[in-house]
């Protein structure tokens, strides 16, 4: 048993708004809509993480994934000048797959419900047991551990995040075009008055 | 872990190591050349990288586990590791002439070769889920990148986008796959799990869990039902990436499964061979079957590739030392195989026309140049099984492996796909000796002629020094049992 | 109703156990795999199905966690948030370029190649 009382109830507040939204983020008709329901899911899903007591991976979740990528999601989707309009129609044209989703749905939901009599492994035997809530904060005792036992996967995680670097560079970074203006800090702050403004004195009725 | 179990564990991972750090400086060198020489200075030093790892590996041979059982370096990742760092070189050096004629020739291309050959690396040694999956991404993230890197072509980007967007969907199946197999044993690492399997009544969740990471690893291994993006993603991709994707990745994830299945799952065959047979079956008749409506070489070359995958996992479906050794030499065999025809593929350019792919492309190769067209000749022979050659062996060892696990009724229908499948190889021998000449391809580039000959002596020469190689492999085998 | 269950499974509804937090895993990942066929045309949307279901996936993890009472499943959620943050940026970049190329994002449109 993880939680009771009001834990239970807020567990039921949060799972809802974060079910609830994840189907508006399939189903919005707009991309920007879609996003923003990721964000509230995602949202809700760090509070249920914070209820199962793992407040780190909660707060990272609020961070990175809503701060960074929620948000890269939302400037590519503003930077892709799509009719988004024209592409929804005709969508509902896959709803027969929905019907075999919905098999797979039962058959899960079966084996998930079923688990509270086959025992979800047995606690005791682990690799790294939690320690004490009380003596030991969550980020502390990750922290423990990641710099330590699995420094392994942190320098291969380090290797994943170097190659989506040279990645995103070497697909999307152009050389400068001809013909784009670009800010020239230099030569903006070099500005003197002389340089750009002319007094004239324009006779009436002559014009320049 | 202590400073000492470090040391020795960096000691036993020198090989990845020296790809990771290398991989890093010669990004800075790429950086820091000259524009117009950073691509060939990079190449260059990214074979001799390779190379010198490739000489390491054959020479030392440091065994054991590091970094707490995360990681091991046995006779078996020995093997795979050889194929793959042999698969990436010939990749590269063959990308060399290629990406000059079709101006893709950026100085990350071979960094992100390195990187993805690093990732492969770690899957054949990983020994836990989670050094599995770290392992796996390392090398998709890449692969990624590398099927789009001529980012000015239309089909290049496009075969980027559907291998990324199925890519993604298999790795979150896995990945959920894998969680329900830590919910349920409660372990990462293979030995735990196999531990925790032996003498408890399994879950319903357990099979799930065991189901959904199959799926995502039989969608790297590009194997029926989850091979829908190969053709595109081969038809697609820049030449030499093709030849690339066909040969280095899937020598490390046909490695990956097998450790897994064997590993971490020995103790419950029943319940994954079921899934091995159905795979190889559902390959081996889809690549004998789909690929003769083919008229591009590519495509055909990604549905031959299906179905070898097919009969490497006759092997694997029979669980046994001889089914793995099976697979192992099956898969040496692929792979010169492979790249030899890839070599060849390369070397069809016209003056006018540039790279040309379809099949008919090559009617009057044979007069125009007999001696490549017979080493061509021979090379399809091979595809398609015909002894003596090298690709006869590969079917033998595994079939072999299945008769003697009982498996009857699999190894007569790998028979009868390997006779239907046949016909489409011929087709091309046909089209090469007996059509109406086309115009001559220009000569092809040197380091393809080697290719083109290293594999030809391979392929006919398994005969003679066969032996030692399955001697090897069966060496390798014993090491996961 | 509720009290017949309650009786066979020991099931109760204000006691929150690795069950429950199950099924809403396993409700996030149908949801997102019905996304990618729901959506077959808009790719952006697709990697937003993704992300539900790595999102499915950690919740997976910090459940069976806390269950266990292992941080194994708090590292593992945390080194795939990492891998899906990069996995997102590439997917995006590839996304730019295709859009630059072709001027539309519809993945119906991804048909120079017959499949």
């Amino acid at each position: 048993m993880l939680l009771t009382g009001l834990g239970a109830a807020f567990f039921y507040l949060f799972a809802f708004v974060a079910i609830a939204s994840a189907v508006m983020v399939i189903s919005a008709r707009n991309p920007v809509h879609s996003v923003l329901y990721l964000i509230l899911t995602f949202f809700n899903a760090a509070a249920l993480f914070i209820l199962t007591g793992a407040e780190f991976l909660g707060m990272i979740l609020l961070v990175v994934y809503i701060g960074a990528v929620a948000v890269l999601f939302l400037f590519v989707v503003m930077m892709l000048d799509v009719d988004f309009a024209s592409m929804k129609r005709g969508a509902l044209d896959y709803a027969p797959i929905g019907a075999m989703v919905g098999i797979v749905l039962a058959s899960e939901l079966l084996i998930v419900l079923g688990a509270q009599f086959i025992g979800v492994g047995q606690p005791g035997s682990v690799a790294s047991p939690t320690p004490d809530p009380l003596t030991r904060t969550n980020t502390a005792a990750l922290g423990d551990i990641i710099y330590t036992d699995y420094i392994f996967f942190f320098q291969i995680a380090g290797m994943v995040l170097l190659v989506a670097m040279i990645g995103a560079i070497v697909l999307t970074l152009r050389p400068t075009r001809p013909g784009v203006k670009r800010q020239n800090m230099g030569k903006q702050v070099a500005r003197k008055v002389e340089d750009s403004i002319d007094v004239v004195d324009v006779e009436t009725g002559k014009g320049l | 872990m202590t400073v000492v179990e470090l040391t020795q564990s960096l000691n036993i991972a020198a090989p990845e190591l020296a790809l990771a750090v290398g991989s890093m400086v010669l990004l800075m060198i790429g950086v820091f050349a000259p524009k117009d020489s950073a691509n060939s200075t990079v190449t260059g030093l990214a074979v001799a990288l390779l190379i010198g790892v490739l000489g390491w590996m054959v020479f030392f041979d440091e065994q054991g586990t590091a970094f707490g059982g995360a990681f091991v370096q046995d006779a078996f990742a020995y093997f795979f590791k050889i194929l793959t760092l042999v698969g990436s070189i010939v990749a590269l050096v063959m990308s060399v002439g290629f990406a000059r004629e079709e101006k893709f020739d950026r100085f990350e291309f071979p960094i992100l070769i390195i990187l993805a050959t690093l990732g492969m690396m770690l899957m054949i040694s990983a020994t836990s889920l989670l050094s599995l999956y770290m392992a796996l991404e390392l090398q998709s993230l890449a692969l990624y990148v590398i099927a789009a890197i001529n980012r000015d072509s239309a089909r290049s980007t496009e075969a980027g986008l559907k291998y990324f967007v199925l890519g993604a969907l298999s790795s979150g199946m896995m990945l959920y796959g894998i969680s329900l197999v830590y919910g349920f044993t409660g372990h990462v690492g293979f030995t735990e799990i196999a531990a925790a399997l032996t003498g408890q009544e399994r879950s319903v969740g357990l099979l799930f869990g065991l189901a959904f990471l199959l799926t995502g690893l039989a969608f790297k291994i590009s194997a029926v039902p989850f091979h829908m993006w190969t053709p595109d993603v081969y038809e697609g991709a820049p030449t030499p990436v093709t030849a690339f994707f066909a040969a280095a990745p899937k020598m490390a994830a046909m490695a990956m499964l097998v450790r897994v299945v064997t590993d971490a799952f020995g103790t419950v065959t029943g319940d994954w061979q079921q899934i091995i047979i159905f795979i190889s079956i559902a390959s081996m008749a889809l690549g004998a079957v789909a690929a003769i409506g083919q008229n591009n070489i590519k495509r055909l070359m990604a549905y031959s590739s299906i179905g070898h995958m097919g009969y490497a996992l006759v092997g694997l479906a029979a669980g046994t030392v001889a089914g793995v050794q099976g697979v192992l030499v099956y898969m040496a065999i692929y792979l010169a195989m492979t790249l030899g025809t890839f070599a060849f593929i390369l070397a069809m350019r016209r003056k006018d026309e540039g790279n040309v792919e379809s099949i008919n492309d090559l009617a009057g190769y044979a007069q125009n140049n007999p001696l490549q067209a017979t080493v061509l000749t021979i090379l399809m022979f091979s595809l398609a099984g015909i002894p003596p050659l090298a690709g006869f062996w590969g079917k033998w060892y595994v079939f072999l492996a299945a008769v003697e696990a009982g498996l009857y009724p699999l190894a007569i229908i790998g028979v009868v796909a390997s006779v239907v499948g046949a016909f489409y190889y011929l087709r091309i021998i046909k089209i090469m000796w007996f059509d109406e000449p086309e115009s001559k391809f220009v000569s092809a580039a040197g380091e393809l002629r080697l290719v083109m000959g290293l594999s030809g002596i391979f392929v006919v020469g398994f005969i003679v020094f066969g032996g030692p190689i399955a001697a090897y492999a069966e060496n390798a085998a014993k090491a996961l049992f | 109703m509720w009290s017949m269950l309650k009786q066979a499974r020991g099931f109760d509804l204000m006691e929150i156990t690795i069950s429950h937090y199950l099924v809403v895993s396993a409700l996030l990942l149908v949801i997102g795999i019905f996304g990618i066929f729901l959506n077959k045309k808009n790719v952006i949307v697709i990697l937003m199905s993704v992300e539900l279901i790595l999102l499915a996936v950690n919740l997976n993890f910090v459940a069976f966690s806390a269950h266990l009472q292992d941080m194994v499943g708090q590292v593992f959620a945390l080194f795939v948030l990492t891998v899906a943050a990069a996995e997102a940026a590439i997917g995006l970049a590839i996304l730019v370029v295709f859009y630059r190329n072709r001027g539309s994002i519809a993945v119906e449109d991804v048909n120079m190649m017959k499949g």
